[in-house]
């Protein structure tokens, strides 16, 4: 009797202390039980750990950690049966990986939520990933390798209205690290499918678009006044004729300053984006012509912040995403604030039994996109300064251009290969922030040559041979990194094994001491759906971008082991 | 069906926003009150280094700040980092002799080590060095400043602290005795430390402002010497009872405080002891109290050296 | 914040280990994505009147990921012909890329069903953490069979897995 009462004492503190994820996690635990004994529900999940060894090297500047291993690990776990979906994730950061913010401290479960879907409306309590049109005003959603989540925690309704319209209405505040960012965002979003709601039989479809968002945030200031409700709306539009596609969208945010006492951070000016593409495409053939502007358009979480955590809409990089390592060596970021970018692709396949499609066909992609800035800058308002730039002005400052063509092809049954050629224009000194002839302009032109060689049923051999010749299109007071070539031997045998061996080689770097290789040696392990990868060498500082967000990952060496699984 | 619709209707009505037309400058700037002998101050420590070209941003910041809130006070602190190094003297590569002077501190070091704070990105500061935790709270953008400036100013004031400064009136005209009295205002119940360093006022030299290299840019509040270890001397604690006086003597030869920190650079990376030449006239004492178990900092008295 | 995660993870665990003791069948979710033509789709209706589904998780960046189709785009006769197996090729291609969905599987030849997964909302809920991934479904709708990633020659497992399937 005595311990019983102690037990419900304890566990009475226990589920005052944290009520929120307690409530949960017994939720989850009696649909789990529940679903058991009924047999009706089901479960899935999936685990990923990372865990990092630092030594330091003094040679590439890495630094050694002085936890010595880190970690970065994650569970989620789903529980559905027929229209509730309850799940959660736990996350563990001990500490996190270098490369991630170091806000990522400790463990939890920052990520929980409930679905039930009733008479067409489904209604979410908790954490949830939305995005509004193609993200221009909104978009919350987690990328783990870049260390981004900014999943909303709240309230979501989703409901069909009639025959081809969709409603969706949320509020709730967004993650940032452990905890929520101040900004409540209140977002409604309505599409329509034309043909469909007015039974239009057309070869020709419309689909129709608008997007609502406000973020409520108090603030004081003994000098300025601030907008403590600020909204940003978008509307798009889908025509898909035949082969054609073709998608618009524009966006507009209401002033939207910080709360400093400086004039000259004061910007009362309103803020714009719109984003076009038209797409093509046939049997064999397909292309895609983009165009994208934007103007004061960063939206924050919490608006006195910096840092990519804060960041709430996501506007895409006009670039192609490259998967060979000296081909993102000198990756393209988008700038919120200012940018005027087009992009062309072209995708072609030669046909078989052709002189140059051989037996199986020759694959080309041709690639162009060009990104400058706006004249005289973005839009900036307040009591001195009235400004808005140029709608159009292809002139102006160059921050990125990437011309590139890629080649797939079978040569046989054994042989394979994919050669890619680049020329590149990367603004260092713009896109990473550093005074105008620091690092200037680097103009660098790139080969990548990547066989495959089938030596027998389940074993194959690829070498990946890579080489950037750099060119600094105006001088820099600093020294140049200059030429790179990189090699890599993987053998892989399926469905299990990976073996795999590369070396980076800055042999061009004008300063000598730094013409270093950084050599990395891989296993991987597969299993159904479990991999294990185990991996040791040096990791050169750089950028890694995905979409319009980088993260700068510093230098390292040391051992690696990540395993991965999905249940 | 309805429900639903009026549902939508009622949460986007929540939508209201408010754009804002000039001019933008509301004006109204509250009067500081000065009815009590002491009045609750603030201390923002602006974390920042001479190669970060997004700095001055927040230093002006600051610099409004304090004329807008009098019970303000501002320290910049230089951690040694890659914001902070000073260029090389080569005729070749430096010919304007950019960057050498070494504004970096051992104290600066332990506050930007344990504060982790450049090593997150500078621009950043603390207010009060509130919210202090692993996870980075205490870490502040400019922007966020001046309200929790504001809301600092708001909170009771616990203690009084009073600066004497005399010059020792010997033929060593360098050398000063700094007493700091403070004194208990409510009765308390905790541990306090309190830290005694000093600031000086506007060094001009080089600092990236933006995109352009300036030699002439104001440094100010510069963070120069601790006369307390970093984390301070014991003042008081646990039981404070109200109108109790605190008092901790310190006695300063400027010259080899200066010789300190010319010892300290030449142990550094690129550091040459190039950090002397310090102006007492620009000099001023910075003393605050905090308390060790949340490392806030409850109040904060500055006073210059040369006091007419 | 100690005593709370040491339960959790109690509780993770054992929830793992009755899972992997189960090994039950498992559903389709109940999660929408939009066809190439801009139509919404709920992937819980995926349907090929009883013969088996392979659903590979794919991206235009993904070098494996294409190396994977493209392997099975030269076998995918064979392989309907034998079995009547369908692919369905989920892009979770996010706005930057998602334009280059269409011309690419059209240039490429593929006679897959796609689908666009703009927000990686089917990614989550099917517990995909990396790309390529694939799933094999049996004819009522149940995963059968998973694997991560791609090695040249997975394809050759992934057929007799189809075939173990429909000689079943």
């Amino acid at each position: 009797m005595e311990m019983k009462k102690n037990y419900l004492k304890k566990y009475k503190i226990l589920f005052q202390n944290n009520m929120k994820n307690k409530i949960f996690i017994f939720l989850f635990t009696f649909f789990v039980l529940n679903s058991y004994s009924q047999n009706s529900g089901q479960i899935n999940g999936d685990f990923s750990l990372n865990l990092q060894s630092y030594v330091e090297d003094e040679a590439i500047n890495a630094q050694a950690a002085d936890e010595v291993v880190l970690n970065n690990a994650f569970l989620n776990l789903l529980y559905s049966n027929n229209n509730l979906t309850i799940g959660l994730r736990y996350e563990s950061y001990l500490n996190a990986l270098l490369d991630y913010d170091s806000e990522f401290r400790g463990n939890g479960i920052p990520y929980r939520f409930a679905t039930y879907t009733i008479d067409g409306l489904e209604i979410t309590a908790g954490n949830f990933y939305e995005q509004f049109g193609s993200g221009l005003i909104f978009r919350s959603y987690e990328e783990k390798g870049l260390g981004i989540d900014n999943a909303m925690d709240g309230i979501r309704l989703k409901y069909k209205l009639g025959k081809g319209i969709n409603l969706k209405s949320f509020i709730g505040k967004s993650r940032t690290y452990f905890t929520y960012a101040e900004g409540i965002f209140r977002g409604a979003d309505i599409e329509l499918d034309v043909n469909e709601t007015f039974n239009i039989e057309n070869q020709t479809k419309y689909i129709l678009g608008g997007s609502f968002i406000s973020r409520y945030e108090e603030r004081t200031n003994p000098i300025f006044e601030i907008p403590q409700n600020v909204a940003a709306y978008s509307g798009r539009l889908n025509i898909l004729s035949g082969g054609w596609n073709y998608f618009g969208e524009y966006a507009y945010k209401i002033n939207d300053p910080i709360n400093s006492l400086q004039e000259s951070e004061m910007n009362y000016a309103s803020g714009n984006a719109f984003t076009n593409s038209l797409t093509y495409s046939q049997r064999g053939f397909g292309v895609t012509a983009e165009i994208h502007r934007t103007d004061n358009m960063l939206l924050l979480s919490e608006r006195d912040r910096t840092g990519k955590a804060y960041i709430m809409n996501y506007i895409p990089t006009l670039s192609k995403p490259h998967a060979y390592t000296l081909l993102a060596i000198y990756p393209c970021a988008t700038q919120a604030m200012g940018e005027l970018g087009i992009q062309l692709d072209v995708f072609y396949k030669i046909k078989k039994g052709t002189l140059l499609g051989g037996k199986y066909g020759t694959k080309l992609n041709f690639n162009f996109s060009r990104i400058n800035g706006l004249e005289g800058g973005n839009s900036m308002l307040n009591d001195n300064v009235d400004f808005t730039p140029k709608l159009f002005d292809f002139s102006e400052e160059l921050y990125y251009s990437d011309i590139n063509l890629e080649i797939n092809k079978k040569v046989n049954k054994q042989l394979s290969y994919n050669a890619v050629f680049a020329n590149q224009t990367y603004n260092k000194d713009f896109l990473e922030g550093k005074t105008p002839g620091e690092y200037g302009t680097i103009n660098s032109t790139i080969a990548v040559i990547d066989l495959s060689y089938k030596i027998k049923k389940g074993h194959t051999i690829r070498f990946e041979t890579q080489a950037l010749f750099a060119k600094q299109l105006e001088s820099a007071s600093q020294e140049e990194e200059g030429d790179w070539l990189m090699g890599l031997v993987e053998y892989t045998i399926s469905p299990n094994w990976f073996f795999a061996f590369q070396d980076m080689y800055n042999y061009g770097n004008e300063n000598k001491d730094k013409r270093l290789h950084y050599s990395n040696i891989n296993i991987g392990y597969l299993k159904g759906s479990t991999r294990f990868e185990i991996g040791y060498g040096k990791k050169r500082e750089g950028i890694f971008c995905v979409g319009g967000v980088c993260k700068l990952v510093p230098s390292s060496n040391g051992l690696n082991l990540s395993i991965t699984s999905s249940f | 069906m309805k429900r639903i619709i009026s549902l939508f209707l009622s949460i986007l009505l929540f939508h209201s926003c408010e754009v804002i037309e000039g001019p933008y400058m509301s004006g109204d700037v509250n009067p500081i009150d000065t009815s009590n002998n002491y009045v609750k101050k603030v201390l923002i420590e602006d974390y920042t280094g001479h190669l970060c070209s997004f700095c001055p941003d927040a230093a002006r910041e600051l610099d409004v700040i304090l004329d807008v809130y009098p019970n303000a006070v501002g320290l910049a602190i230089h951690g040694v980092n890659n914001f902070t190094r000073p260029y090389v003297v080569d005729s070749v590569f430096n010919s304007d002799e950019k960057y050498l002077y070494d504004f970096r501190t051992s104290w600066g070091k332990d506050l930007d080590d344990f504060f982790e704070v450049s090593a997150n990105g500078l621009p950043k500061g603390t207010v009060n060095r509130i919210d202090y935790s692993s996870n980075g709270n205490h870490r502040k953008d400019f922007a966020q400043w001046s309200s929790l400036v504001a809301d600092e100013l708001e909170k009771e004031i616990k203690f009084g602290i009073n600066i004497d400064i005399t010059q020792t009136p010997l033929m060593l005209s360098d050398q000063f005795d700094i007493i700091i009295n403070s004194e208990a205002l409510s009765s308390l119940n905790g541990n306090y430390k309190v830290i005694v360093c000093i600031a000086e006022n506007n060094i001009t030299t080089w600092q990236k402002d933006g995109t352009i290299d300036d030699p002439n840019y104001k440094h100010k509040h510069v963070l120069r010497s601790f006369l307390t270890p970093t984390w301070g001397d014991n003042l008081a604690g646990p039981e404070i009872n109200n109108g109790d006086v605190f008092s901790n003597a310190y006695t300063c030869i400027i010259s080899d405080l200066e010789n300190d920190n010319i010892n300290y650079s030449t142990t550094l990376p690129l550091g040459v002891g190039n950090t002397g030449q310090w102006n007492t006239e620009n000099l001023s004492i910075i003393a605050y109290i905090y308390d060790i178990s949340s490392y806030e900092i409850i109040q904060v008295e500055e006073k210059s050296f040369i006091s007419n | 914040m100690h005593k709370k995660m040491k339960k959790a993870l109690i509780i993770f665990f054992t929830l793992f280990f009755s899972i992997n003791t189960y090994g039950q069948e498992k559903s389709l979710p109940n999660v929408e994505v939009k066809t190439l033509k801009g139509k919404t789709f709920n992937i819980k209706n995926l349907d090929n009147d009883g013969s088996p589904m392979v659903m590979s998780f794919w991206a235009t960046w993904c070098k494996p990921c294409k190396k994977e189709l493209n392997a099975i785009a030269e076998v995918y006769d064979d392989w309907q012909d034998e079995t009547g197996v369908k692919l369905i090729a989920i892009s979770i291609d996010d706005s930057r890329s998602m334009s280059k969905v269409a011309p690419y599987v059209n240039s490429s030849d593929w006679d897959y069903e796609i689908y666009l997964d703009q927000n990686s909302d089917l990614k989550r809920a099917m517990g995909v953490s990396t790309v390529p991934h694939t799933f094999l479904i049996n004819g009522d709708g149940k995963i059968v069979w998973n694997h991560k990633g791609y090695i040249d020659g997975d394809e050759e497992k992934l057929f007799e897995e189809i075939q173990n399937l429909v000689s079943k």
